[in-house]
């Protein structure tokens, strides 16, 4: 092997956890090795690998290694042992906990063999930062191939292949797509919603880093397809890489001519700036987007016309988010055909979602479509951290629900979750466990509504407010037991006399959690208890003598000095010192704190 | 306090600076929300000399730019902390006790969140998402993450700013 | 223009293509409750007062008939038990938002009320965020208020909540506000508004205060020809007399 690469992981997650440090030094420790060597290995900054939890990662080709949780201290011995003479090292290699055995390759742990990836298919394998890399993988191809063909046809693509919104409604994209080519008013504009807003969720952003010329590739094509000549990308301004790489994406298609006039000697043209949002989860819903675009206050307006026909500027507008977007070139290129097959009926095509809470598996992962919640969380997430019990899972985000481990069985798709009360939203997955209140849960959801509404309408407005008032009684211990149908009052009318999504959805949250975790709302009303430990006025912690081995672990992790024993003696808590952060329950490996 | 802001703002380099930003765009109602970032990431906040500015440049009502710089978020019309302390929040960092961290440091500085500490050096702020979920519970400091935070760990975070040995 | 069929409770009424709900039903005699609608400003729908049961295609939905624009034939229903129920609760809120206003009670008598006893109450300030007020003024061209903040803490305010260079004083804010919870203080020629003192001008035919001298200069800005200082009443009376003496 004459030579070798070295992929680095950069995204957030890795960057966190120092894999900027990583890179730097591996490439310092090459330089000063290159005379003595034959190899001449180079390092490539990669975007975010999904597998967060395990950063910084690198990967070595040709020999396809994979090292997880890389130090500085890890430099010297990886470029010794693997660069210069090809030989793994064990310690740094994935951990299989249901076989203990490592594992050397990055495509062999279950967290990633069970995923099938179309929107991250670039990311964590080629430089973002280089448009060479996209090309070599056959990006652009998509572009070139549609350039012959007619608007009608490429809508009709996009319409047969069956892909539906990635942003959280599943509206299909093709359809919206045609209703805007069909108004004959002219400018039109092409937006990608990159706000990513939901808390827990960060596909959007990852792709943005990793790839985003897979997002511009589909916003061109759009621009093709309906003859749009501006685009816009609505990025978080607090995605710092993000917003660095999209822009020099657009620098480079611009001077390979993907952008600009006269697309690779077309007649079209299509121009993309960039916006940063300003920090309102609002203005994930379309029209206040692009009222924030237009440079207002965010907030939504009635949309009995859809934006399709009256959008940005009043001017026929279509929006998708980041991951639609980063479909579309592969759709092209690869058929309607082949993508309908993969996934469900009526919900073809993968989702990214991002796996985060009491998982083992943290990270990102792509997975066809109808893939069950028990195969996500337990086979690709690898279950529940510390071996607690496992209890609910909440998807889509503050508009969406929770949906408990009994339902394990359902396969995600737009519908099912719908049904189960939860929605896709974007896809954040958020893993609960016995440590999880689902009344303090649902609380903070409304809580973050109550911040995140425009605050326009009375029904949004005023009826978030009177909920949040309710669900913090209930969590002081001050709740009725009348709440519970005062609540459901409360929600017809939010849901239905509320303008945009953000307030029809606010309730679902709580209408969820009632649904399946009656019997916690009622224990906090009745008895006055909290039994998973959080609502600090409900909770009490209390050390079960006799599973109590008197390690020390918990003494040692309170930050306040409330926990007093001896050695191999049982513990006890101090009751007017304890703050009850839940340090101690946390860390017990005996399950010997208990909450009263 | 009061001092510090009218020296900020009335400082020659720093009027340069600001006009340098505002003016650094085009003149379009659009580019509101683009400027007022602009200028809360050079210092911090956005001083009420630059909303006049903006005011005047773009054309727009002061009422509806201080409408739109108190609706967004990653907007400020106070100055911060030298060290922005921000909390995540998010819905991972929160079902692993966040909230707790957030109320402890608020104990440990004597200042709520959105507030600043008197001697300027700290404000504390919770953030929604940082994306960095797999860290949960995780802060940032002036772009430093501390992950996987325990009660414990925050004293000798805050010691190694206030003695001055991170920057 | 195009016209289509809307079936209000029963009664067909024709409207043009486009033409607002409400306004529809208003011309046809048929009310629908509301705050913040107001004839000469374009709908806000923050209200949700006016909300109705449209019917298309056999599909139901609520509709917010103050920014509701009638596009095709269709059944309305203002006043089901649904629609009624929606109400009441929109007025508990209401009425948590602001406990002594009387317009809202008056809303409540006419409508009734939701169980609010649970309620977090505001008490102090009437103001219901309806926004019509922030309307008026800009379209005055004055903009010198806005709805500032987001959420639960939504509120109106001058910028920096300061006296405003661009209030000119005219009063539209409070002539308009439905629950008249913008204080305006007038006396001795004075008339104190958003924290702000503005001198009045007389009627140069009977005397009254009629306007801030900021409005009269104002309005003297925006029309070609100088305004003249005369209250309505001393206008009409002048008219007529001039009717009189032509004929």
């Amino acid at each position: 092997m004459s030579e070798r690469i070295v992929k680095v992981c950069c995204g957030t997650g890795c960057l966190a956890n120092g894999s900027k440090k990583v890179l730097e030094a591996l490439r310092a420790e090459m330089e000063k090795r290159t005379i003595d060597i034959e190899v001449v290995p180079y390092v490539k900054a990669t975007g975010c690998n999904g597998l967060c939890e395990k950063g910084p990662i690198i990967k070595i080709y040709p020999d396809d290694i994979a090292y997880y949780h890389v130090g500085l201290n890890d430099v010297q011995e990886i470029v010794e042992k693997t660069i210069v003479n090809g030989e793994a090292i064990e310690k740094l290699l994935y951990l299989d906990l249901k076989t203990k055995k490592r594992i050397r390759s990055h495509s062999e742990p279950d967290f990633i063999k069970k995923q099938t990836k179309i929107a991250l298919r670039n990311i964590g394998e080629i430089d973002p930062h280089d448009i060479h890399d996209y090309l070599a993988v056959g990006g652009y191809q998509a572009l070139k191939k549609v350039l012959n063909i007619s608007g009608d046809d490429i809508i009709s693509i996009i319409k047969k292949s069956g892909l539906r919104g990635r942003g959280g409604g599943g509206f299909p994209t093709g359809v919206k797509w045609e209703t805007c080519q069909k108004i004959d008013r002219f400018p039109k504009y092409i937006i990608c919603n990159g706000d990513e807003g939901d808390p827990g969720a960060f596909m959007d952003r990852s792709i943005m880093e990793g790839d985003p010329h897979s997002v511009l590739e589909g916003m061109i094509i759009a621009s093709i397809a309906l003859n749009s000549q501006n685009g816009y990308i609505y990025i978080r301004d607090e995605y710092g890489l993000a917003l660095e790489n999209m822009h020099r994406a657009i620098e480079q298609a611009k001077e390979f001519n993907y952008l600009g006039d006269n697309i690779l000697g077309s007649e079209y043209c299509f121009d993309i700036e960039i916006v940063r949002g300003g920090g309102a989860f609002v203005c994930g819903e379309s029209s206040a987007l692009m009222a924030s675009i237009e440079g207002k206050v965010g907030e939504p307006r009635a949309k009995y016309i859809r934006s399709a026909e009256y959008g940005l500027w009043g001017q026929p507008t279509v929006l998708n988010n980041v991951e639609t977007w980063a479909n579309v070139p592969v759709i092209l290129e690869k058929g309607n055909e082949w993508f309908s097959k993969i996934g469900s009926p009526n919900n073809s095509g993968t989702k990214v979602f991002s796996l985060v809470g009491k998982v083992k598996n943290t990270g990102l992962v792509e997975v066809p479509m109808g893939i069950t919640l028990q195969e996500m969380i337990f086979d690709i997430g690898g279950g529940i951290v510390g071996d607690k019990e496992f209890k609910a899972v909440q998807t889509g985000g503050p508009s969406g629900g929770c949906i408990p481990k009994e339902l394990m069985h359902l396969p995600v798709d737009f519908d099912t979750l719908e049904a189960a009360g939860s929605m896709m939203g974007s896809g954040g997955v958020i893993v609960t466990d016995e440590r999880t209140c689902m009344v303090e849960f649902a609380r903070y959801y409304v809580a973050f509504l109550a911040e995140e509404s425009c605050g326009k309408c009375v029904s949004c407005r005023e009826g978030i407010r009177q909920i949040l008032k309710i669900l913090t009684d209930i969590c002081a211990g001050k709740g009725q037991e009348s709440d519970l149908d005062l609540l459901a009052v409360i929600f017809e009318t939010v849901e239905k006399a509320s303008l945009c999504g953000l307030g029809k959805s606010a309730p679902n949250p709580v209408k969820s959690t009632l649904r399946y975790f009656r019997d916690e709302y009622l224990e906090h009303i009745r008895d006055k208890r909290c039994r998973a430990g959080v609502c600090k006025d409900l909770t009490e912690f209390y050390i079960d003598e006799s599973l109590c081995k008197g390690c020390g672990l918990c003494k040692k992790g309170c930050a306040v000095d409330a926990i007093d024993g001896s050695k191999k003696q049982p513990h006890s808590i101090n009751q007017s010192k304890c703050i009850k952060c839940g340090n101690c329950i946390d860390i017990c490996k005996f399950k010997a704190v208990k909450v009263r | 306090m009061d001092d510090k802001i009218q020296n900020r703002g009335g400082n020659m380099e720093n009027e340069k600076k600001m006009k340098e930003i505002i003016f650094g765009h085009s003149a379009e109602k659009r580019y509101s929300l683009a400027i007022m970032q602009d200028i809360q990431r050079e210092f911090n906040y956005i001083p009420r000399e630059a909303m006049e500015t903006i005011t005047e440049y773009l054309s727009i009502p002061l009422s509806k730019l201080y409408g739109m710089a108190t609706f967004y978020k990653a907007l400020s019309l106070k100055p911060k902390g030298k060290y922005v302390i921000k909390v995540c929040d998010g819905t991972a960092c929160h079902i692993r006790s966040s909230m707790v961290i957030v109320s402890e440091m608020e104990k440990l500085l004597g200042i709520e969140v959105g507030g600043i500490t008197p001697d300027g050096l700290f404000s504390i702020e919770t953030v929604n998402c940082l994306g960095a979920c797999a860290l949960a519970p995780v802060m940032v400091i002036n772009g430093e993450y501390y992950g996987k935070l325990t009660t414990q760990d925050i004293v000798g975070i805050i010691e190694r700013y206030k003695g001055g040995e991170v920057q | 223009m195009e016209s289509v069929t809307v079936i209000i409770n029963g009664k067909e009424c024709i409207a043009q293509k486009g033409e607002f709900l409400i306004d529809v039903a208003k011309r046809n005699g048929i009310g629908i409750p509301h705050l913040c609608h107001h004839e000469s400003l374009r709908g806000l729908a923050t209200c949700r007062i006016c909300i109705v049961e449209a019917i298309e295609n056999g599909k139901k939905r609520v509709v917010t008939s103050c920014v509701f624009p009638v596009m095709r034939d269709m059944v309305v229903e203002t006043n089901t038990e649904e629609i009624k129920g929606m109400r009441r609760t929109l007025l508990s809120f209401l009425k948590a938002e602001a406990p002594e206003n009387d317009q809202i009670e008056l809303m409540i008598k006419t409508n009734g009320v939701g169980d609010y006893s649970r309620f977090a109450m505001n008490h102090g300030n009437d103001c219901i965020m309806c926004g019509l007020c922030v309307k008026a003024c800009e379209e005055l061209g004055c903009n010198a208020i806005s709805t500032i903040n987001r959420g639960i803490t939504k509120e109106i305010a001058t910028p920096y909540e300061e006296p405003s260079s661009e209030c000119i004083g005219c009063g539209s804010c409070a002539y308009v506000c439905p629950t008249g919870c913008i204080k305006m203080e007038e006396g001795s020629g004075i008339r104190k508004i958003w924290g702000k003192e503005f001198k009045l001008l007389k009627c140069s035919e009977c005397g009254h205060y009629i306007m801030s001298k900021e409005q009269y200069e104002h309005a003297n800005q925006k029309l070609e020809i100088p305004a003249e200082l005369i209250c309505e009443n001393c206008k009409k009376k002048l008219i007529a007399k001039k009717i009189v003496e032509i004929c």
